[in-house]
C-alpha cells in the first residue's frame, strides 16, 4: 500500500513537472501572427471568413507538444489582459481552433469589434513572451 | 474561386473549338487529386440498404461537398461510394482529406461499430487531362490505387505530395515504403499522414512512460529508505508494520499512535468485512503509522461513498457505479432570449430518465482508465471533478460504464440537461432571475482560490432536483453536435446529431466563466478531440 501511494506521489510530481514545463515555452523569434482577412478598419455585411496568418511556425492540433508549434485563439472584443500563467480562457469572447483549423466563419452583431489572435500551446497557455496579432477593429454591418 | 476561375477558363478551350489548336491541347495540368471510397460498403449495404444510402448522400452534401468547396477544390465526380476530386494546392487537398476523416469520426461515434462509414483517401500530385465531368491520367490511377492501400480512416499520400506539404503542414507522416501498384510502372512512395493526436504522440507517449517510470523508481528508493529509516528507529520493528496485509491488525495499530486520527478512522472496519478483503480499498488502510495520520483523514472520504453504493452484486463491488436520481420527466421549455445561442425558446417533452447527481469524479474516471478503457489516468484529488477530457474521451467512459455494468449508461442530451438543471423552474437561474453568490462555483462568485480549482463535487447547493453542480464547476458534454441556435432541434428530447459534429454542444460554464454562463440556457462549443482544462461531464441512464 505504501508502494502504491509511493507510486501515486512520484506520479503526480511528475505529471506536475510536466504541466509545469509546458507553461510559457518559448516562440521563435521571427514568428508572425496575423490576419490574412479581415483587415483592420474593414467593414464587412453579415458572416465572414475569418482567416489566421502564422509565420515561421506551425499551425498544430491541441495537445499535440512539438516544437515551434500550437494551435489558434481568436479574442473578440476581449479587453482584459492576456493572463500567461493560465490557459486561454474559452468562453464566447474566447473562441478555439485546436483541431488546427486556420480559417473560422465568423459571425457577429452588427457594430464595432475588436478582433485579435493568440497562439497557444499544447495545453493552451500562451507562448512566453506571448505571441498575438495586432488587435484589429472591424465593422460589421 | 482560384479553382473555379482555372477550370472555367480550360472549359472556354475547350468549347472554342474555332480556336487556335495549340490551346486545344492544353487541358492538361498540374494537380492534387483526391480519391475517397468507402470501406465495406456493400457490407453496410447488406445491412441497411435505404438507410446507407441515405446516410452516404447525406455524408456527400454536408460533409464532402462543402470541404472541398473550402479547401478550394473542385468535386469532379461522385461514384456509389466513392469521390474524386482535384485541387490547385497539395496542401488544401491533403488539409480536406483530413478535416473529411476527422468529421467522420464524430459522426460514427454515436454509432454501433458495424454501421461506421469509413472513408479511405488517397492523394496524390499529377499531370491530368481535365473534362467537365471527368479528369484522366496516371495521376488519377495512382490516387486511386493509393486510396485502395490506405487503412479505412485514414489519408494515404504519394511521395510528390509528401515534398510539397512536409514543411507547410504539421502532421505526422508515416513513410510506408515503395509500394508496386497494379498496371503503374514504377513502384510508388506511400505515406500515412498521422493527424490524430494519439497516434501523433504514441511514441512521445513511451518515452514519457518509461521517464515517469525511471522517476516513480528513484522516488521509491528514496522514500523506502525513508520510511525504513524512520521505522526502525521509534519501533525496531520495521518488517512487521509495512507487510501487514489486512485490516485485523488495524484496530490494534490504530489507537496507539494517533487519537484523533482513529476517531475519523474508526468507522472504517465496520463496513468492511461485508467488503471482499482483496478490495482495492483496503489497501491505504494498513498505512495508519505515525508519520501518515493525515493521509488517513484522506482515506476516510474515500471510503464513505463507497457505502451506499455497494449492494450485494458482486457486480456492483466491482465498478462503482455514480449516484443517479430518477427525472420523472415532462414538458418544459427549453432556450432563453438571453442570447442568440438559446434562441428561440422552444417547447420539448423529455422521457423518463437518470441523471448522475455529481459531475464524473476523479476517482470514478480511474477505475475506466485502471480498465484500460480511458485514455489516460487523471492526477487530481479523488472527488474533485474529471477534467481535461475531450467529447470523445466522456464518450469512451460511457461505453465503458455500460458495458461493465450492462446498464444504458450514456451521455445526456442537451435537452435533459438543460430540463435537469433547471429543476422545474422557468427562472434565469434554478433559484430565481437574480444572480446569488455562492450558489455555483463560478468566476467572481465565491472567494475559492484558483489553485484549489476545480473543488470538489457537490460543493454547493443542489438545485430543486437534488442535482450538484449543474452551472458553474466543470463546462459538461452532452451528447449533441454543435447547432448555433436551436432553429430545426428536436423537440422529443432526443439528441441533435445532424449535421457537423466537428464540435459538440457544452452546458453547465465552469469556474473560469462568469456567472451568466451558470445559467442553465447557457450553451457552447468545443471541438469534439480536444481536451481543455475546465472540461467534464456527467453520465445519463436511460430507464
Amino acid at each position: 500500500m505504501k508502494i502504491t501511494r509511493l507510486i501515486a506521489l512520484s506520479v503526480v510530481l511528475t505529471c506536475l513537472s510536466f504541466a509545469a514545463w509546458a507553461q510559457g515555452k518559448p516562440a521563435p523569434k521571427d514568428a508572425v501572427l496575423y490576419f490574412v482577412w479581415p483587415q483592420d478598419g474593414a467593414t464587412i455585411k453579415g458572416g465572414f471568413w475569418c482567416r489566421f496568418g502564422l509565420r515561421n511556425m506551425g499551425v498544430t492540433h491541441a495537445g499535440d507538444d512539438f516544437q515551434n508549434s500550437g494551435h489558434h485563439h481568436l479574442l473578440i472584443d476581449v479587453t482584459e489582459p492576456l493572463d500567461p500563467n493560465e490557459p486561454i480562457s474559452q468562453d464566447k469572447s474566447h473562441l478555439h481552433f485546436g483541431a488546427g483549423q486556420t480559417e473560422a466563419r465568423i459571425e457577429l452583431p452588427p457594430g464595432k469589434h475588436t478582433l485579435q489572435l493568440v497562439l497557444g500551446d499544447a495545453k493552451h497557455y500562451p507562448f512566453n513572451p506571448p505571441l498575438v496579432s495586432n488587435k484589429i477593429t472591424i465593422r460589421v454591418n | 474561386m482560384e479553382t473555379e476561375r482555372a477550370m472555367g477558363e480550360i472549359r472556354d478551350f475547350k468549347s472554342n473549338k474555332g480556336g487556335k489548336p495549340a490551346r486545344e491541347a492544353s487541358p492538361r495540368r498540374l494537380a492534387a487529386i483526391i480519391a475517397g471510397d468507402i470501406s465495406g460498403y456493400s457490407r453496410l449495404m447488406e445491412i441497411d440498404e435505404e438507410g446507407t444510402h441515405g446516410r452516404v448522400k447525406r455524408i456527400e452534401r454536408s460533409l464532402i461537398e462543402p470541404s472541398i468547396a473550402e479547401h478550394h477544390g473542385r468535386l469532379v465526380k461522385t461514384t456509389g461510394d466513392g469521390f474524386i476530386a482535384i485541387f490547385d494546392s497539395p496542401v488544401e487537398a491533403v488539409r480536406c482529406g483530413i478535416v473529411i476523416q476527422q468529421h467522420m469520426v464524430g459522426r460514427n461515434a454515436s454509432l454501433p461499430r458495424h454501421h461506421w462509414i469509413e472513408y479511405r483517401i488517397g492523394v496524390n500530385l499529377g499531370d491530368v487531362i481535365i473534362e467537365a465531368t471527368d479528369v484522366y491520367g496516371d495521376g488519377v490511377n495512382i490516387a486511386s490505387r493509393l486510396e485502395g492501400l490506405a487503412e479505412p480512416g485514414q489519408v494515404y499520400i504519394s511521395g510528390a505530395i509528401y515534398e510539397q506539404i512536409k514543411n507547410k503542414l504539421v502532421c505526422g507522416y508515416e513513410l510506408l515504403g515503395d509500394r508496386k501498384v497494379k498496371n503503374i510502372a514504377d513502384p510508388i512512395r506511400v505515406y500515412r499522414v498521422l493527424p490524430d493526436p494519439a497516434a501523433f504522440s504514441r511514441t512521445r507517449k513511451r518515452r514519457e512512460n518509461i521517464l515517469i517510470f525511471l522517476l516513480s523508481l528513484t522516488l521509491l528508493v528514496i522514500a523506502s529508505g525513508a520510511l525504513w529509516y524512520v521505522f526502525w528507529l521509534p519501533h525496531g520493528k520495521p518488517g512487521h508494520q509495512a507487510s501487514v496485509p489486512v485490516s485485523q491488525e488495524m484496530p490494534k495499530v490504530l489507537p496507539s499512535p494517533a487519537p484523533p486520527a482513529a476517531k475519523q478512522a474508526a468507522p472504517l472496519p465496520q463496513p468492511l468485512p461485508p467488503a471482499a478483503p482483496a478490495t482495492p480499498q483496503t489497501a491505504p488502510q494498513p498505512q495508519p503509522v505515525p508519520s501518515v495520520a493525515p493521509a488517513v483523514k484522506q482515506a476516510a472520504p474515500q471510503v464513505q461513498p463507497v457505502l451506499p453504493a455497494t449492494p450485494a452484486t458482486p457486480l456492483a463491488a466491482a465498478i462503482r457505479e455514480p449516484e443517479m436520481k430518477t427525472m420523472r420527466g415532462g414538458s418544459f421549455t427549453m432556450g432563453s432570449d438571453d442570447d442568440a445561442t438559446e434562441k428561440p425558446p422552444h417547447q420539448v417533452s423529455i422521457k423518463p430518465f437518470a441523471i448522475s447527481q455529481y459531475p464524473i469524479s476523479v476517482r470514478e474516471w480511474n477505475e475506466c482508465a485502471a480498465a484500460k478503457a480511458c485514455a489516460f489516468v487523471a492526477t487530481g484529488k479523488d472527488d474533485a471533478p474529471i477534467t481535461n477530457v475531450s467529447w470523445s474521451d466522456a464518450k469512451q467512459f460511457v461505453a465503458w460504464l455500460a458495458g461493465a455494468t450492462r446498464k444504458a449508461y450514456r451521455l445526456p442530451s442537451e435537452a435533459e440537461w438543460e430540463y435537469a438543471a433547471r429543476g422545474g423552474t422557468q427562472t434565469k437561474y434554478w433559484w430565481g432571475d437574480q444572480f446569488q453568490p455562492g450558489m455555483a462555483n463560478c468566476k467572481n462568485c465565491t472567494d475559492i482560490a484558483a489553485a484549489e480549482q476545480p473543488i470538489k463535487v457537490g460543493s454547493f447547493k443542489p438545485n430543486p432536483f437534488g442535482l450538484y453542480d449543474m452551472g458553474g464547476g466543470v463546462d459538461q458534454w452532452v451528447e449533441d453536435c454543435w447547432h448555433k441556435n436551436y432553429q430545426g432541434a428536436p423537440s422529443d428530447g432526443s439528441p441533435w446529431v445532424e449535421g457537423s459534429c466537428a464540435s459538440h454542444v457544452l452546458r453547465s460554464g465552469s469556474w473560469r466563466n462568469d456567472a451568466r454562463y451558470a445559467r442553465p440556457a447557457n450553451r457552447d462549443s468545443y471541438d469534439t478531440n480536444v481536451r481543455y482544462p475546465t472540461h467534464g461531464f456527467r453520465v445519463a441512464l436511460s430507464l
